[in-house]
Parts: C-alpha cells; sequence; structure tokens
C-alpha cells in the first residue's frame, strides 16, 4: 500500500484542483441529498392541501401555490448538482491522465538509460504490460478510486445527516441490517475479483494456444493432426467459457442478493414507518422520502467491496511501476571535465568482468593497446568473452575492475554521447526500425544528406540491394514494408555504423550472414574509407582475420594469442589450427553455386 | 501447370472501422445462437415474469400501503393490478392486518423478482457463452484447414486476433442484447402503468425521452471521433514503445534516446489532449444523464400534485410516478452504450466472417481412392511443372521415380527448388493431377490427410509445442504409446539426454524451446516421425551448426531412420550424401542429373565438379565452436 503514496504528488501537484473537486464533490452531494427532501415537502403540502380542500378552507389555486416552491427548489438543486458534478469530474481525471501521461514519459526515459543486464531481467513484454496495464492502474487509482471513495463517504454522511434529522428512530432502525448486507458485498467482490482474474487467464491461455498452434500449423498438418488439434482447443474454448460462466453466475447472484437483502429496509420503513406515521411521528412525505435516502446509503454499503479490490489493484499496480522507475541505471554519466578528442589510440588495462548471476569471470584480467589507426581482429570460441569485451568499449557493460583509456583519458570520464559518438559499435543482431531504409542508415541524424547516405550504402554493399527496391533508399522495412535477407540487414546494419565515420569502430561479428565474397569486398572498401579509423572486429573466419594488423585469440576471457597473422601461424597455436582447418572447407551451398554456374 | 487463382491476402490487413448495422451479419451471428434456442426463450420469458415483478414493487408501496393502509383512501378506479384484492385476500385468510399483509407480499414479490432476474442472466449468458464457444470452434477449425499457401501470405497474429478478440467482441455485442431486453421490458410496463394511472403526466414526463435520445445521439457521434483518435494515439503509443525497446542498443549506441523521447513525447500529448476532450465530453454527458432527470420530479410534484389536488389521481400515484422516474431514462443510457459496442462488433463480425468465408484449400478428390493398410513406398513424378504465383514456374517438367525402400539425396543451390519439391509431395499445395504417383496412384486422387499419415515429414526447424516432451513426440497420437513413444526416442539415441532433464519424458517444453539445443531438438524431430511411423520419409537435412559429437550421434540416427523406408533427403552434409543410394541434382526447377554415386562420377558433371572441390560439410562456424 506504500507504493500509493508516491502517487500523492500528483495531488500535490495539481492541489488546487483537487480540493476544489472535493468541495465540489461535497456541494454536489449535500444538493443531492435536499432533493427528496423538497420532494417530501411537495408530498407533505399536497396531502395538507388534499385534507384543506375537502374541508374547504382553500381554494384550489392557493394550495397548488404551496407546490411552486418544492418544484422550484428541486429544479435548482439539480442544476447546481449537475454544475459542481460536471466540474468536479472534470477536474479528478483530468489529475487522472495527465499523471498517466507524465508517468509513461518518465518510464520511457528512464527505460532509455537501462543497461543490458536490466533487459535481460525484463523482458518486453513485461516491461510493455507495465506501461501499459500499470500506468492504466494508477490513472484510475487517480481519476477513479480516490473520486468514489470520498464521493461513497460523502454520500452515506449527507444521507444519514438528513435522514436524521427526519427521524433517528427510523433511520436507526434502518442502520440495523446494513452491516449484513455490507458483509455479504465484500465477501462477493472478493470472489468476482478472484473469478474475473481466472476469466482473463483463460482468455491468455486461448490466446496463447492458438498462437502457438498457428506457429506451428505446417508440422500440424504434415503430421495430419489438424483433428486432435481442435480437440484440443475445444478443451480451452470450453474452460474459457466455463470460467466465464462462473464469473457470470457469481456477479449475478450477487445482483440478486443484493436488492433481496435491500428489501429489509424497505420493510423496516413500510413496517416501522407506518407505525410512526400512525403515531404521528413522521409524515407522508418523510416515509416517502425514506425510500429515496435508503437508496442514498445504500449504494456505498454496496460498493464499498469492490472499491477495496480496485485499490488492491491499484497498489500493486503502482508499486510494479515504481520498481522499475526506481531502478537505479547500471551505468552512470558523469563525465569529467576535462577529456581530450580520442585520436584513436586505446589501453585496455586488466579488464576484468563477471556477469552477476555468474560464477565463472567474462573476462578476466585483459591488457592490450592499439595505436590509431590499426585494425584488430578478435577470434575465439563462443562464449570466450568476445561480445562482452566490446561491449566495455561502449559502456554498455562496466567493468567489474581494470579500465579502458582513450588517450590516456578513462572512458568513463567521457561523457557518454559523446563516447558512443567516437566509438561506434554496430551489434551482432542487425536490428533495424520499421522506417525507411534511409532512416534507418542516418539513424544517428535524420538531416543527413541524400547524397552522404547513398555513399556509405555504397561502401556497405548495399547498392544492388537498393536499386532492387520499389522506392529505392525510401523503401519502408519491416513488417508493412519489405523484408530483408539476414545479409541486406546486416549490411543496413553496417551502414549506420559506418555513417557516423567515428575514430574507433567496433564491429561485432556482422558479417555472419554475408557471403565471403561480399565481406572481403566491404573491408577492402572500408581501408579506404577509414584510412586513419582504429577498428576493432570479432569474426570466424581467418579470411577476414588475416587483413587485420593484429589478431587477438580470447579463450575463456583471457588472451591466449596475439599477433599478426604471420606471427600466429608461425606460433602453431589455436588460430595456426583454425587456419589450417578452414584452408580448404568450403561452404557446400556455395560451392554448389559455383559448381553449378 | 495447377491453376492457381491470384488471391488477394493483404484484406487480412485491411483496417476495418465498420458501420454501426449489418443486418446480414447480425442474421450470421444468430445462426450460431439458433441451436440454443429453447434456452434463450426460456430467459426472455423469465426477464418478462421478473419485470413484471419488478414493476409491482412500487405499486405495492403505493397504491396498497400508502393509498390504502395509511392514507386509508383506496381509490378503485385507479389500476393495482390487484395487489389490492391480494393484500386484503392475503389478510382474509391469515388474519394479519392489512400493513402486514403488504409487507409479505413485498417480500415474496422481491424474493422472486430477483430469482427470476438471476436465472435469466444466467441463461442468457449460457446461451451466449456456447453460441460464441461453437463459433470459436468454427473459426478455429476453419483456420486449422487452411493451406500453407494462405500461412505463407497471412501473419499468425492476424489470424489469431480474429479466434480471440473479435469473437470477444461478439460477446459483448450479444451480452449487450440481453440488457437491453432486461431494460426495455420493464421500461415498457411501467409507461403501461403510468398512463393508466394519469395520461397528461406521463406524456409530460415523455418529453424527456427524445430530449435524453438526442443528447445521447449526438454525444455518441462526438465521442465515436475523439475515442479512435484515443485509440490511434494509444497504438502508436505502445508501437513506439516496443520498438524502441526491442532496439534499445541501437538507440543508446547512436545517442538517439533525446530524439525518440521527443517523438513519444509529442505522441504523448496528442493523445492527452484527445483524453481532454473525452473527459469533458464524458464528464458533462454522464452528469447530465445522472442529474437532469430528478427534474422530472419537479413536474411530477407541480402537475401530478394539481392532478391529486383536484383528487383525478391519489397520493400514493404521485410517489408512484418519483419512483419510476429513474427507470424512465435508463434504456436511452443503455442504448447508448451499445451503440459504441455495435460499431466495434460489427467491425470484428466483418473480419470473423472474412476469414470464415476464405476458402482456400487444398483440393481433396470428391471420391478418394483408400490406400492399403501398408504402402510398398514407390514415387513417381511425372512432368511435373509447378508454381507459387501463375507463371512463375519453380520446377520445370520434373520426372522420376524412386524404388520401394530407397533412400535419395536431392542436392542444389538455394532456390533451386528442393524445398518445393517435398512440400507438393506432402499435398501442401495444389498442383496439377497425374503428375505425382504413390505406388501407382495419383496423390490428387487421395485425401490430403491420408498423404500426409504415409509421409513424414521432418523439416529444418522443429516445432515444439508447450507440453511434454511425451507430448512433443507422440504429438497426442493415442495410437502411439507411451512405450513406443520411448522406444522410438531409444532408437534415435535421443533417450540419454532425455534420461538427464530433470524430470525426464515429462519435462515441459516451452514453445521456442530455448531448453533445448539444436542437436536434441533435431533428435526429438527424429523420435517423433519415428514415433508415427509414416511408409515413407522426407527430411530437409539442418544446415544449423552442432557440435561433432552430437553430429555424430544424429548421423547414426538417420541410418535407424532411414532402414527399410523409402526417404527423400534434402542433404547439406557429405556423408548424407554419401550414404544415399540415389542422388538427383536438381537446379533451376529442373533434374539435372539423377543416378548413383559412382555413375554421376563418370558422368562428369555438376556433382563431379562438387566432388572435385574437395567440399567438406562443416561449416567454417563449427570449427571454433
Amino acid at each position: 500500500m506504500g507504493s500509493l503514496l508516491r502517487l500523492s504528488i500528483y495531488l500535490k501537484r495539481y492541489a488546487w484542483s483537487f480540493w476544489l473537486a472535493v468541495a465540489g464533490m461535497l456541494i454536489s452531494r449535500i444538493f443531492e441529498g435536499f432533493i427528496p427532501l423538497f420532494v417530501k415537502n411537495g408530498i407533505d403540502n399536497i396531502a395538507a392541501g388534499q385534507t384543506a380542500l375537502t374541508s374547504g378552507s382553500i381554494d384550489y389555486q392557493s394550495a397548488l401555490n404551496t407546490l411552486a416552491a418544492p418544484a422550484i427548489s428541486i429544479v435548482i438543486c439539480v442544476l447546481i448538482q449537475m454544475g459542481t458534478t460536471i466540474a468536479y469530474r472534470i477536474a479528478m481525471r483530468r489529475i487522472g491522465v495527465i499523471a498517466s501521461y507524465d508517468l509513461r514519459n518518465r518510464l520511457y526515459q528512464h527505460l532509455q538509460l537501462q543497461g543490458p543486464i536490466f533487459f535481460s531481467r525484463h523482458s518486453i513484454g513485461d516491461l510493455m504490460a507495465r506501461a501499459i496495464n500499470d500506468i492504466n492502474l494508477c490513472r484510475e487509482i487517480l481519476a477513479g478510486a480516490i473520486r468514489m471513495t470520498l464521493i461513497l463517504a460523502m454520500t452515506a454522511l449527507v444521507g444519514l445527516t438528513f435522514m436524521f434529522t427526519l427521524s433517528v428512530n427510523l433511520t436507526l432502525a434502518i442502520l440495523l441490517p446494513m452491516p449484513l448486507i455490507g458483509a455479504v458485498a465484500w465477501y462477493f467482490s472478493k470472489k468476482i475479483y478472484a473469478a474475473s482474474y481466472l476469466v482473463q487467464e483463460g482468455f491468455s491461455t486461448l490466446s496463447t494456444f492458438v498462437q502457438e498452434n498457428l506457429n506451428g500449423i505446417r508440422t500440424v498438418q504434415s503430421m495430419a493432426q489438424e483433428e486432435r488439434e481442435i480437440e484440443r482447443f475445444d478443451q480451452v474454448n470450453q474452460e474459457f467459457a466455463d470460467r466465464n460462466l462462473d464469473l457470470f453466475n457469481m456477479t449475478s447472484f450477487l445482483s440478486a442478493i443484493m436488492p433481496i437483502l435491500a428489501a429489509s429496509g424497505t420493510l423496516i420503513i413500510i413496517g416501522y414507518g407506518s407505525v410512526l406515521l400512525e403515531r404521528g411521528e413522521i409524515t407522508v412525505g418523510t416515509f416517502a422520502a425514506f425510500f429515496s435516502y435508503l437508496a442514498l446509503v445504500l449504494w456505498p454499503v454496496r460498493e464499498a467491496g469492490s472499491l477495496v479490490t480496485q485499490w488492491q489493484r491499484g497498489a500493486s499496480g503502482t508499486a510494479r511501476l515504481f520498481e522499475i522507475l526506481d531502478y537505479e541505471p547500471e551505468i552512470q554519466d558523469q563525465p569529467s571535465l576535462d577529456f581530450p578528442e580520442p585520436s584513436g589510440r586505446i589501453q585496455v588495462q586488466n579488464l576484468t568482468y563477471r556477469y552477476e548471476d555468474k560464477e565463472k569471470y567474462a573476462l578476466e584480467d585483459v591488457s592490450f593497446e592499439v595505436s590509431p589507426g590499426e585494425t584488430i581482429a578478435l577470434l575465439g570460441r563462443v562464449g570466450s568473452g568476445k561480445s562482452t569485451l566490446l561491449r566495455l568499449f561502449v559502456r554498455l557493460l562496466e567493468p567489474t575492475s581494470g579500465q579502458i583509456y582513450l588517450d590516456g583519458h578513462p572512458i568513463n570520464g567521457f561523457p557518454l554521447a559523446r563516447l558512443r559518438e567516437r566509438v561506434c559499435m554496430v551489434l551482432q543482431d542487425p536490428f533495424l526500425f520499421a522506417d525507411s531504409l534511409s532512416d534507418n542508415i542516418a539513424y544517428d541524424d535524420p538531416n543527413r544528406d541524400h547524397q552522404e547516405i547513398l555513399e556509405i550504402a555504397h561502401a556497405a554493399a548495399l547498392e544492388e540491394t537498393i536499386e532492387g527496391f520499389p522506392e529505392g533508399l525510401n523503401t519502408v522495412l519491416g513488417e508493412r514494408g519489405v523484408t530483408l535477407s539476414g545479409g541486406q540487414k546486416q549490411r543496413a546494419a553496417l551502414a549506420r555504423g559506418l555513417i557516423r565515420r567515428s575514430p574507433i569502430l567496433i564491429l561485432d561479428d556482422c558479417f555472419s550472414a554475408v557471403d565471403t565474397e561480399t565481406e572481403e569486398k566491404i573491408l577492402s572498401g572500408l581501408k579506404k574509407v577509414r584510412s586513419q579509423a582504429t577498428t576493432l572486429l570479432v569474426s570466424h573466419r581467418v579470411s577476414t582475420a588475416r587483413h587485420a594488423d593484429r589478431i587477438i585469440v580470447l579463450e575463456e576471457g583471457r588472451i591466449i594469442e596475439m599477433g599478426s597473422h604471420t606471427d600466429l601461424l608461425a606460433a602453431g597455436g589455436f588460430y595456426a589450427n583454425l587456419e589450417a582447418s578452414q584452408r580448404n572447407r568450403l561452404d557446400l551451398v556455395s560451392r554448389l553455386d559455383e559448381a553449378a554456374s | 501447370m495447377a491453376v492457381v487463382r491470384k488471391l488477394d491476402h493483404s484484406i487480412f490487413d485491411a483496417h476495418i472501422e465498420g458501420q454501426a448495422m449489418n443486418v446480414e451479419y447480425l442474421k450470421r451471428i444468430f445462426a450460431w445462437v439458433a441451436p440454443h434456442k429453447a434456452i434463450a426463450s426460456l430467459s426472455i420469458g423469465l426477464v418478462l415474469v421478473a419485470s413484471t415483478l419488478a414493476i409491482l414493487l412500487p405499486v405495492v408501496i403505493t397504491r396498497v400501503v400508502i393509498d390504502g393502509v395509511i392514507l386509508n383512501q383506496p381509490d378503485a378506479l385507479l389500476p393495482d393490478f390487484g395487489t389490492n384484492e391480494l393484500t386484503a385476500w392475503i389478510a382474509g385468510v391469515t388474519g394479519w392486518s392489512a400493513l402486514v399483509s403488504a409487507c409479505v407480499i413485498y417480500a415474496v414479490f422481491t424474493l422472486f423478482c430477483h430469482i427470476f432476474y438471476h436465472a435469466h442472466r444466467v441463461t442468457f449468458a449460457r446461451t451466449v457463452l456456447c453460441a460464441l464457444r461453437d463459433m470459436r470452434h468454427d473459426l478455429f477449425a476453419h483456420m486449422e484447414h487452411r493451406p500453407a499457401s494462405f500461412y505463407d501470405r497471412v501473419a499468425v497474429g492476424r489470424v489469431m486476433t480474429r479466434i480471440t478478440n473479435d469473437v470477444q467482441a461478439m460477446f459483448e455485442l450479444l451480452m449487450g442484447m440481453g440488457m437491453l431486453i432486461g431494460e426495455f421490458v420493464p421500461f415498457f410496463l411501467g409507461l403501461a402503468i403510468m398512463l393508466a394511472i394519469d395520461v397528461e403526466l406521463t406524456l409530460y414526463l415523455m418529453i424527456a425521452i427524445p430530449v435524453f435520445g438526442l443528447i445521447t445521439y449526438f454525444f455518441r457521434q462526438a465521442t465515436r471521433r475523439v475515442y479512435r483518435l484515443i485509440r490511434n494515439t494509444v497504438s502508436r503509443l505502445n508501437q513506439n514503445l516496443q520498438e524502441n525497446l526491442a532496439g534499445m542498443q541501437v538507440v543508446q549506441l547512436s545517442n538517439r534516446e533525446k530524439r525518440n523521447l521527443q517523438t513519444y513525447r509529442e505522441i504523448n500529448s496528442d493523445n492527452l489532449k484527445h483524453e481532454q476532450q473525452a473527459i469533458a465530453l464524458e464528464s458533462s454527458y454522464g452528469a447530465f444523464m445522472d442529474n437532469m432527470v430528478n427534474v422530472a420530479l419537479a413536474v411530477i410534484i407541480w402537475i401530478g400534485g394539481g392532478s391529486a389536488l383536484q383528487a383525478e389521481i391519489s397520493l400514493g400515484s404521485v410517489i408512484l410516478f418519483s419512483q419510476f422516474v429513474d427507470m424512465f431514462i435508463r434504456p436511452i443510457r443503455v442504448l447508448g452504450q451499445q451503440y459504441n459496442i455495435l460499431f466495434r462488433a460489427m467491425a470484428s463480425a466483418e473480419r470473423i466472417f472474412q476469414a470464415l468465408d476464405w476458402h482456400e484449400q487444398i483440393k481433396d478428390p470428391e471420391h478418394p481412392i483408400r490406400l492399403p493398410a501398408r504402402l510398398k513406398g514407390a514415387i513417381e513424378f511425372r512432368h511435373l511443372t509447378f508454381g507459387y504465383d501463375p507463371g512463375e514456374p519453380v520446377l520445370h517438367d520434373v520426372s522420376f521415380t524412386i524404388n520401394p525402400g530407397e533412400n535419395l539425396a536431392v542436392v542444389g543451390p538455394t532456390g533451386s527448388g528442393k524445398s518445393t519439391l517435398i512440400r507438393l509431395l506432402g499435398r501442401f499445395y495444389n498442383f496439377d493431377d497425374g503428375t505425382i504417383f504413390l505406388d501407382g496412384v495419383d496423390i490428387n486422387q487421395l485425401t490430403a490427410a491420408d498423404v500426409r499419415s504415409r509421409i513424414g515429414v521432418v523439416m529444418q526447424d522443429f516445432h515444439i509445442f508447450s507440453g511434454t516432451i511425451l507430448d512433443n513426440i507422440s504429438l497426442g497420437n493415442p495410437a502411439i504409446s507411451r512405450e513406443q513413444a520411448i522406444e522410438a526416442a531409444k532408437s534415435v539415441n535421443a533417450d540419454s539426454f532425455i534420461e538427464g532433464l530433470p524430470q525426464g519424458y515429462n519435462t515441459v517444453l516451452v514453445e521456442r524451446g530455448q531448453n533445448l539445443s539444436q542437436g536434441q531438438r533435431q533428435l526429438l524431430a527424429f523420435a517423433r516421425v519415428l514415433a508415427a511411423d509414416p511408409e515413407i520419409l522426407i527430411l530437409d537435412e539442418a544446415t544449423a551448426s552442432i557440435d561433432t559429437e552430437t553430429e555424430q550421434v544424429i548421423q547414426q540416427a538417420l541410418k535407424t531412420l532411414l532402414k527399410d523406408r523409402t526417404s527423400i533427403l534434402i542433404a547439406h552434409r557429405l556423408q548424407t550424401i554419401q550414404e544415399a543410394d540415389r542422388i538427383l541434382v536438381l537446379k533451376h526447377g529442373q533434374v539435372k542429373e539423377l543416378g548413383s554415386h559412382d555413375q554421376l562420377m563418370a558422368l562428369r558433371g555438376i556433382y563431379y565438379t562438387l566432388n572435385q572441390l574437395q567440399f567438406q560439410e562443416v561449416s567454417l562456424k563449427e570449427d571454433i565452436t
């Protein structure tokens, strides 16, 4: 429940609106309470008028005139109540939507600061659910639950006040069954909440089943399993229908039992009220008014239960949301005041990294230096620490110990944005946005000119791809546009990195889906475009690595070999073995293509 | 060349706004309700009884208690629907006072009224839920039988939402209709009573109906637009966030945080603007409908009071009118709510029927030939030409035969038509009659299900269904016992890794199957097909990297699988090719070479060149992984 207090900042920020809304609620409730009172006056006046007319002490017109005051008063009450209701509803709902607007922005901004560790803990689905459902719950608390709670309390208070003024005895009598009604409503609203949760769960089971089945439709059909799958679907489908029916039975039962219990109040008014009426303690108008007041008091009693669940849901939603908002980003941007323009000189000193949930070190005591303009190739088995090392250069990860220096300055002294601008990394997974190809290439700065983008696309061997597209560079990619092959994606992602012309370029195995020939073409082109720049690249191919000035081989987080292609061949270690085994091994498919042509 | 109609699958992506009413759709929807007609009629009967009782409750209070008992001036001319007589009768029989009798009547009426209402709601919900369960079943079954050519072009998500969300919209529609019945019946009964008591007063009150009706209409018109804008901005917000999360590293490495936040903020502000418009509209309308109705009380006091003073109606009648006030505008409110639901439901209905009317399918013969219990396993391709799109053939005049028990390896470059060949054999696409034969029978003369139960296909990607390992091997086929499934797993050497899992064969797998390695998935795929024991096996050998040790296990398993079985292998590994009986070289959809290893080597053609290149199957990446 404590998390709910976090939302109070929005009430404080909009304190004026909030307190005016509270005042509006109170006014509207009071005038609502007056209406039955004026109806009572009207009825009493009719009764008195009838008696007076029978006895002939008054004429029809004067008797009718006594009804004018109550009738007009009712209209005035209605107008005031309506005006204040509009005002307070708008005020409270506005606070709700503004808060959700603000929370969305906060969440978005906060998520952008998070690193890979955070995202490995929270899936996209999880984060989306928080952004959609939990922010909605927060909004419901501010715009709904708070308002309802206040209104219900005020309604009960105002209703009781008016009732006690009219007849203390009758009011006390009516209050007798209230605790029972409240308890029943409470009990059922809990059960209904649980049942509706089951329905939601059933719906997601149903969705998952259908999705999974359709994803595997080819397997289902090739194994002739359609009928069986339909049978299995029927079970899930039936279960969903059953759960829905359970929920309906319960809500319907509650809607039946409530008025039956409430009828006890009505019976008390009829029975005990008639007695009081006979004794002359109350008038016919009071008698009628109590039916209206009974409805007024019953409402909060009935709603209390579901309101409590709304608060509870809101509290857990708020807690989930703030769990994310309170998460301290792994990477802190605290630049020192003085930092040089990186020339491309890198020193890696005793770099060590261990993932939180692992015992083994991903990198252990790695040190090496790179001079400006040098090209370094990193090789090693899967899990040897290549990607971890590269990520440390752009501060997607923070080293456990050790440091990386650019021109003698530790990289965490550079402003993060500046660092990532000067050290450009192309990731292994070529993620492209559902935008045009040119927007994807010029992702860092949409204002780049067409010629520049075209040039870079050329360097990344994309010219044929572009020519094949209906709208060239402006062709939209993704689900609603054209789909690229794995190799095309990698080259587009490469272009996105190249266009930044950074002094240091890092390529994390981004040629895996590009054929050897194209890869070599790109790499030799790169040399021309980036003659002065430092390049670090991960590859699995000796044919790629051999072009590097130096090759570093990693094994279990440590450097086991380092040197030029010829040095390492002469050394006869891991690299030499790899070279020997790859020399004559060629991919069957590409050889077939060759043989066939 | 098979006749392939060019179908426009893009309608599955189309955005449907929908019209308010489409009688044709409603009729079709009711077709699912029709089988539950009896219970639906009962439900409507129940609501009639319940509503009648509900209307009589205020009559008991006003005409019996107030007029009769308290004021002691029962007006015989005013209708009381026999409630006074009933009270008198009960008082006479039991000897209770009139007041007590009235209380008893009130209590009993209340009780029965709500029991009937409850019964009505429950029966109605049951009708609707059963109807929609059946609709969902029909829809799912229909989609389950759409062919591969359909799923090649339509995203799974688009089909899924039709089965889930769109059917759910029907639920809202039908339940809403039930609610309307529940509101309108008491409305008309109440109206009848009021007219019977005081025509003039009733007519005055009825002015409210067109006024509130018009206001509701305009409100719904106005909010429809705003709600649509809200939905659009919300989905744009979600898309933006989702994409941003998926590409977060690229965003961060490209320093795009500020710019992206700016874009997001702009959409968010747009959303806020429309939300506020909606709030202003909703709050005004809601408050108006909630409160304005009480003006009727003033009218009742003034006009009804006037009539009462002239002794045209009783005081109880005035109070009775005041009790009916609320009932007067409820149907209008509910109608207004249903208006929006109707729009959404009609759009959903259109999507549902679009899917149900999509008749693309694999042609099944009218009088299929039944195959014998066990096939010999001879396959023949006779002048087969096929293309997915008309005029763009992928296979040209392909002819060859495979003898029973023979293993044929198919090799060829990417795009040569290898995959198409096996897809056709599994009858996943329509092709010309008389082009593919199974034991001499044209497979177009067989049902697709029959063909597929004889031909086991192992695809590159093994699809895992959520469930245990055992379920994934037997696919729930009752003909495959637990022992048989385990036996199959043992035969393909999958047993050892399965036993190593925490729950063995009962280990639950999830769809994407992250908990299994590539090699393990391959072995499971083998076990699955072996358990099904088809006469013919088709295998698209995985190209993905597998470590050498597993590789050996897989090759071993493959041998078991191929033993005494006609098979076609799309081979990527040298060992597989060399162990095949014959080799078929496919290029540009044409058969270039066919024969044993020795024959093809002697031919000195493509296969020979291939071999000369000393290729090896191991891809580069595996050497260091």
